[in-house]
């Protein structure tokens, strides 16, 4: 005789309990880090205080947290398109930096007049994103390219695009043969949050874009064919949807967005065209963890994203603060992300402990 | 230069740089036969060149070193296989969380040992006999580590295992068709442990040749991105161990020819090359006719449930 | 002795400005992690030598990205420091605005050069060792080619290079140095695959730009020489590794903080404080490791190979090594390696007889000198 665990599907569970259920993980996580802390012989206590006062305690900290989730919210957004329509994008880290050396191109190598400057620059990020992510969704539709390894592959083309351009042909004539572009003119630079480096009109389209990606998906045909596509193939097929049309203007949408964050980062934080490691903290990849937390919705991924902007945020403030080797920010994100993806056993399945040797022959799903 | 010097030159580069490549794939193409992607491989082979660099240098013997890269690599691994197979949770972000974690450990557990000269490093060998074949010789068995020899018969062995016998058959359906496996009496979860843990072994074992045998040295973030590229040629192998090693060849070339020839072309446009070469290659595969073996595991990604489909 | 010395001024400073005076906090910005056992475990190495010389509060934050500097920044001026070490050219514009948003901070930016009353610059160069390693590969080249392997095309790369190979020439004027780029400041696999593509070409003797022994391991394993880069590189290959380049960023810490504390340097008369430092000021050493000039083992075969020299008429390499260290470590430099009449690689006479380069025309040099031979992106 023995006890044996059994899952059983859940019904779906509500926006409380998922948001509970994810606290809780972070929860947990934080509490399995103490003894990270007691091995630097840093208390925890101090640890974690320090760390939301200067995070969220203060107006600086804030700040911080918020410029930081600007990508990742432009990022997250688009991804919860291509989830939803179960296209894997792990390529919103090359489709940033496409729009960033798109905003690069215009702001130095164009004579567009001052107003126009910087919607110009975001018109040809969001085209030059639309374009990255537009390519895996043709090549998967017309020749069944994986685009796990299609959108993978042209983050590494780009990054090294962008190494190439800095190197070599955009040099900048200002910067005694170092590699980055010359600075963009004032007029392509975006205004800040006075007393911060929040460049707001990229926070505004941010979540202007979540707005409007709701709407699409809940209220237009396209958001209703992504649906169905991103429910069944088979359904889709009997609807008679055109599959390339629906892929492409995902794609479209969750590329530009990506470009459009590039863009931020270049108009609001670098004003010039610099080495790729040093323009995205991996922004592209988080963006995958955020938009999967958001569990498919826009609007959540802001939400999300804030979350990842204050983990960005609690990592600067770890090494700079509390003095701890820069390797703990993974160690510590790990451990969260960790937590966080077990919790969802109790979001969706009903654990039930069984006695007895009633089991079939076979039976798994423990 | 002659052509064959050449030829020899840059084959015996493809080889040494590939051997890594060729591990890891082998062992990630088993995972996701079974139906689990494992994006932690950039982690496993970091703590593995660690744990394989800490124990070569400490017992003075690099096969111990490679033993622990071995365990480490299965230990992480089968946290991922406990998370996305016991608690069924998202492969892709468990996968991202490792390499944070395993990146990050390593780095943690790694200070202090930077800038030791790994006192007991694999040596390479030559193959007597072998290696005096006109050009094939020197090409293939001249100055080579016997992990690369190693992992070329793992290759062919995985390759038997997978296309010829029950258990291939068995690996296949759990990552193809998991519902009707488990109807047949397969233990799904145990299957895809297995082939999870697999994949972390072998990945362990490709960061301890970077340390004991590449360059026997450790450093920080010395896996340099190579698990990434084996995401990419576990898919650009079609899941399959014989095309791993041409695939590992391949970016092993492809990346010892961009420092062959920057004279001529800008290296970053050479450095780009094995992975737009990637994306074409696929592309070309996808112009020609539908082969099932060519096509994902039907599952792959996906938490298997009883009852679900 | 010295330190002992600097501690009781730092404690006479101390006393003048009180005992309720807290310990003088200073933070320093790394580009990289500090076991990278190159540039910034290098800086690290400094940092802890002025803390325990000084008896000053340090604290230090790593893997910075370089987009990242003002956050970092923001972060150690709340925490009390009141000077700020910035160690990457890239942080140089972040570090000026950070400068004038905290004119109470005293800021000092690595290899940069850009200043303000608040913001001073320092280096430490290399190029006066590459040529004496360059005088070295000269003669203990077989094949008359030399490799190469260089991490970016960049000014100070170029600059090394160059002087490498004018090296080289002096003693062996058909020698030609062979150069690859990785394009990274830290990757073995990179280092690794270029000394390969190097080897192949023919090369049988290397320096390099990279900040892992990489180079080294490689070329021994082949039986071939080469120099060491940065830190102390000789454990890696005893039998190899002839000589190379060491830094001693302890030297500018300790100074340019001491000066802090004797009140010399305030946050008002920084802006034109530039610390150029070479062999003379000892922030830069010859040699595998601190106190080894050239490997024992290779001392015979420099000591057997004779050249002529303008100034010091027929002498040994080995002589000429030591003859032209200590021109260049004397307070009053009497010899530089660009000293005219230098051409660059097209044939354009750069140097002419009689002068020396501008510390401008250093920081800034794009060309290539003859003997250099390879991709050079942005030659003019």
């Amino acid at each position: 005789m023995s006890w044996r665990l059994r899952l059983e599907r859940s019904v779906t569970p509500s926006r409380t309990t998922v948001l509970l259920v994810s606290l809780l993980g972070v929860v947990a996580a934080l509490v399995f880090a103490v003894p990270v802390f007691w091995a630097y012989k840093v208390s925890p206590w101090t640890a974690y205080t320090t760390i939301a006062q200067r995070s969220l305690g203060s107006w600086a900290g804030f700040m911080e947290v918020l410029r930081r989730a600007i990508p990742l919210m432009l990022c997250g957004v688009g991804l919860t398109l291509a989830f939803r329509a179960r296209f894997w994008n792990i390529g919103a880290e090359g489709q940033l930096l496409a729009g960033a050396v798109a905003a690069t191109g215009v702001a130095l190598f164009t004579k567009i007049p001052a107003p126009w400057l910087l919607p110009a620059m975001f018109g040809a990020g969001f085209l030059a994103g639309a374009l990255w992510g537009a390519v895996p969704a043709v090549l998967r539709l017309k020749l069944r390219v994986n685009e796990v390894i299609s959108t993978l592959m042209l983050n590494y083309v780009m990054i090294y695009i962008v190494e190439w351009l800095v190197h070599g042909p955009w040099k900048g004539k200002t910067m005694r043969g170092f590699a980055y572009t010359d600075f963009f003119p004032a007029a392509a630079q975006l205004p800040l949050i006075p007393g911060s480096r929040v460049h707001w009109p990229t926070l505004v389209i941010a979540v202007g874009a979540a707005l409007v990606v709701a709407l699409v998906l809940s209220r237009t045909r396209l958001g209703y064919e992504i649906r169905v596509v991103g429910q069944s193939t088979d359904a889709a097929r009997y609807a008679g949807i055109d599959f390339l049309k629906v892929m492409v203007a995902v794609m479209v949408l969750s590329g530009g967005l990506a470009g459009l964050a590039g863009v931020g980062e270049m108009a609001g934080v670098h004003y010039r065209l610099r080495s790729p490691t040093h323009i995205s903290m991996g922004y592209g990849y988080t963006a995958i963890i955020v938009a999967w937390l958001a569990r498919g919705s826009p609007l959540a991924a802001l939400f999300t994203a804030l979350l990842f902007g204050l983990i960005f945020a609690a990592g600067d403030i770890m090494k700079a603060s509390l003095q701890l080797p820069a390797q703990i920010v993974g160690v510590f994100n790990g451990l969260i992300l960790f937590f966080i993806i077990g919790s969802e056993l109790l979001l969706y399945w009903r654990i039930k402990w069984e006695r007895g040797w009633t089991g079939k022959p076979g039976s798994s799903g423990s | 230069m002659d052509w064959q010097t050449w030829l020899i030159g840059i084959v015996g580069r493809a080889l040494a740089y590939g051997t890594p490549l060729l591990w890891a794939t082998l062992g990630e193409v088993y995972a996701e036969r079974a139906g689990v992607v494992n994006l932690g491989i950039e982690g496993m082979m970091a703590m593995g060149a660690l744990m394989a660099f800490a124990t070569a240098q400490t017992t003075g013997d690099p096969w111990l070193g490679l033993l622990a890269a071995l365990a480490v690599g299965g230990v992480l691994a089968l946290l991922h296989a406990f998370l996305t197979v016991t608690l069924r949770a998202n492969q892709y972000v468990s996968g991202l969380s490792l390499t944070l974690l395993g990146l990050g450990l390593s780095g943690l557990l790694g200070r202090g040992w930077e800038g030791i000269a790994l006192r007991a490093p694999l040596p390479n060998v030559t193959i007597p006999g072998l290696a005096s074949i006109p050009l094939l010789g020197p090409m293939l068995f001249q100055d080579e580590s016997i992990l690369t020899y190693l992992g070329l018969l793992l290759a062919l062995v995985l390759w038997i295992v997978l296309w010829r016998t029950r258990w291939g058959i068995v690996i296949r359906a759990v990552g193809e068709a998991p519902g009707a496996a488990d109807a047949v009496g397969i233990n799904v979860a145990l299957v895809r442990y297995l082939c999870v843990v697999l994949g972390g072994l072998l990945a362990g074992v490709a960061g301890g040749y970077l340390s004991v045998v590449y360059r026997p040295a450790w450093t920080e973030g010395m896996s340099a991105g190579m698990g990434w590229v084996v995401i990419a040629l576990t898919i650009f192998a079609s899941w399959d161990p014989l095309q791993a090693v041409g695939g590992a060849l391949l970016f092993g070339a492809l990346y010892h020819l961009s420092f062959r020839l920057q004279q001529w072309v800008a290296p970053e446009l050479l450095k780009l090359m094995p992975y737009a070469f990637a994306i074409v290659v696929l592309a070309f595969v996808g112009l020609g006719k539908a082969q099932r073996r060519r096509g994902a595991p039907a599952a792959l990604g996906l938490p298997y449930v009883r009852g679900e489909r | 002795m010295k330190a002992l010395r600097w501690t009781l001024v730092a404690l006479a400073v101390f006393g003048v400005l009180g005992l309720a005076q807290a310990k003088l906090k200073v933070g320093f910005i790394y580009v990289g992690p500090i076991g990278d056992y190159g540039w910034t475990h290098a800086h690290n190495e400094g940092r802890l030598i002025a803390e325990k010389t000084l008896g000053i509060e340090t604290v230090y934050v790593e893997s910075v990205p370089e987009g990242e500097v003002e956050t970092y920044i923001d972060l150690l001026v709340r925490q009390g420091c009141r000077v700020i070490f910035t160690t990457s050219f890239g942080f140089m514009d972040g570090t000026l605005a950070a400068a004038k948003r905290y004119p109470n901070v005293i800021f000092a930016h690595c290899s940069g050069f850009k200043r303000a009353p608040n913001m001073m610059s320092y280096m430490a160069d290399f190029y006066q060792v590459y040529y004496l390693n360059g005088l070295m590969a000269g003669a203990l080249t077989k094949t008359g080619k030399i490799g190469y392997v260089g991490a970016f095309p960049i000014p100070e790369v170029k600059r090394h290079i160059n002087a490498f190979t004018l090296g080289v020439r002096a003693v062996n004027p058909r020698a030609t140095v062979h150069v690859r780029w990785i394009y990274e400041w830290y990757s073995p696999p990179a280092a690794k695959e270029a000394t390969e593509a190097l080897i192949a070409e023919g090369c049988d003797v290397f320096a390099f730009t990279e900040d892992s022994p990489t180079v080294i391991t490689v070329a021994a394993a082949k039986g071939l020489l080469s120099f060491g880069h940065y830190s102390p590189m000789y454990d890696f290959a005893p039998d190899y590794v002839v000589s190379g380049q060491l830094v001693h960023w302890d030297k500018i810490y300790v100074e340019f903080l001491k000066g802090v504390l004797e009140g010399k340097y305030t946050t008002k008369n920084l802006a034109h404080i530039d610390y150029w430092w070479l062999l003379s000021q000892e922030a830069v050493e010859l040699g595998a490791k601190p106190g080894m000039v050239i490997n024992p083992k290779h001392e015979a075969a420099l000591k057997a190979v004779k050249v002529k020299t303008p100034d010091l008429g027929e002498i040994s390499v080995y002589d000429l090594v030591y003859a032209r260290l200590a021109q260049m470590g004397a307070p009053g430099v009497s010899f530089d390696p660009f000293q005219g009449p230098v051409k660059d690689r097209k044939g354009l006479l750069r140097v002419p007889e009689g002068f020396w380069l501008s510390y401008d025309a250093l920081i800034t040099m794009e060309w290539a000198v003859e003997g250099v031979v390879g991709p050079w992106p942005g030659e003019p």
